[in-house]
């Protein structure tokens, strides 16, 4: 029996999220990546059964990795506004270290792999973000709402401020790069919006 | 998660379509080849099986008999 070659499954994982995010999913091909990773496409199969196994896989296991990134010292029982900073701080580290990963998420997001992928982010966020919006209308710091609502308003503005960042543009393509001031300016408006 | 590159069995086809791959299944169960994938997305419709005791020969001679190409993947 032999264990995977480590630095061989990463370079895969690598190069197969590039690809990905450069040919979408109709040009993707396993002979693309094997050329890509100067490896036989022979190399592949033995990892992987198929197309659709190697980017269920890779997509679930990158879901997963940015999952955690989310979750790093968030702590449901804080408040609102600590919780809420954490949040943003997480979102924002993920998305921007992680910028092809987060496209490709997106690209999974919009594609027949959805449903099977994303059960698990919802199965990891249910628990600590559902309290956490418990807990703050427990505790009467926010109104009740429906989670979609909360989502939006929480989340929303940071999205697209980030969004903005990873494309080097605003609105009508002005130069745009997104600074720890414009970021947290833009919380502290999130927060006012919250405010009972 | 383990592998064994010894088990697993890769060759080049012409499985192409979902009827083929029917077709080939119900070659395999009649050998009780249970562990076996054709990716019908891929331009060498790879087949894959794990088994720790069929050789190469005996997967290409059983596919062309049924009327398939079939040759080791390299």
């Amino acid at each position: 029996m032999r264990a995977r070659d480590i630095n061989k499954v990463e370079l895969v994982k690598q190069k197969a999220i590039e690809l990905l995010v450069e040919v979408g999913f109709e040009g993707f091909t396993m002979n693309k990546l094997a050329k890509a990773c100067r490896i036989s496409v022979a190399t592949l199969y033995i990892y992987y059964k198929d197309k659709d196994d190697l980017i269920l896989n890779i997509g679930t296991e990158e879901v997963h990795r940015m999952s955690a990134i989310m979750l790093e010292d968030f702590d449901p029982e804080s408040s609102f506004a600590e919780g809420l900073r954490q949040q943003w701080k997480n979102r924002a580290k993920c998305i921007l270290e992680n910028p092809l990963t987060a496209q490709m998420i997106e690209q999974l997001r919009s594609s027949t792999y959805q449903e099977k992928i994303f059960e698990t982010f919802g199965e990891i966020f249910k628990e600590p973000l559902g309290k956490f919006m418990h807990n703050a209308i427990e505790r009467g710091e926010i109104a009740a709402m429906p989670l979609e609502t909360y989502w939006s308003v929480a989340f929303g503005p940071l999205y697209s401020l980030l969004r903005f960042h990873n494309e080097g543009k605003s609105l009508s393509g002005k130069p745009f790069v997104l600074t720890d001031e414009v970021l947290w300016s833009a919380f502290d408006l999130v927060l006012k919006g919250f405010k009972k | 998660m383990e592998i064994n590159i010894n088990e697993i069995l890769l060759f080049k086809t012409n499985i192409r379509t979902e009827d083929d791959k029917k077709h080939i299944g119900k070659i395999m169960e009649e050998h009780k080849i249970g562990q076996w994938t054709v990716d019908l997305h891929d331009v060498d419709c790879v087949l894959r099986i794990v088994s720790p005791v069929l050789k190469h020969q005996d997967v290409i001679t059983l596919v062309m008999k049924n009327g398939y190409t079939c040759e080791v993947l390299t």
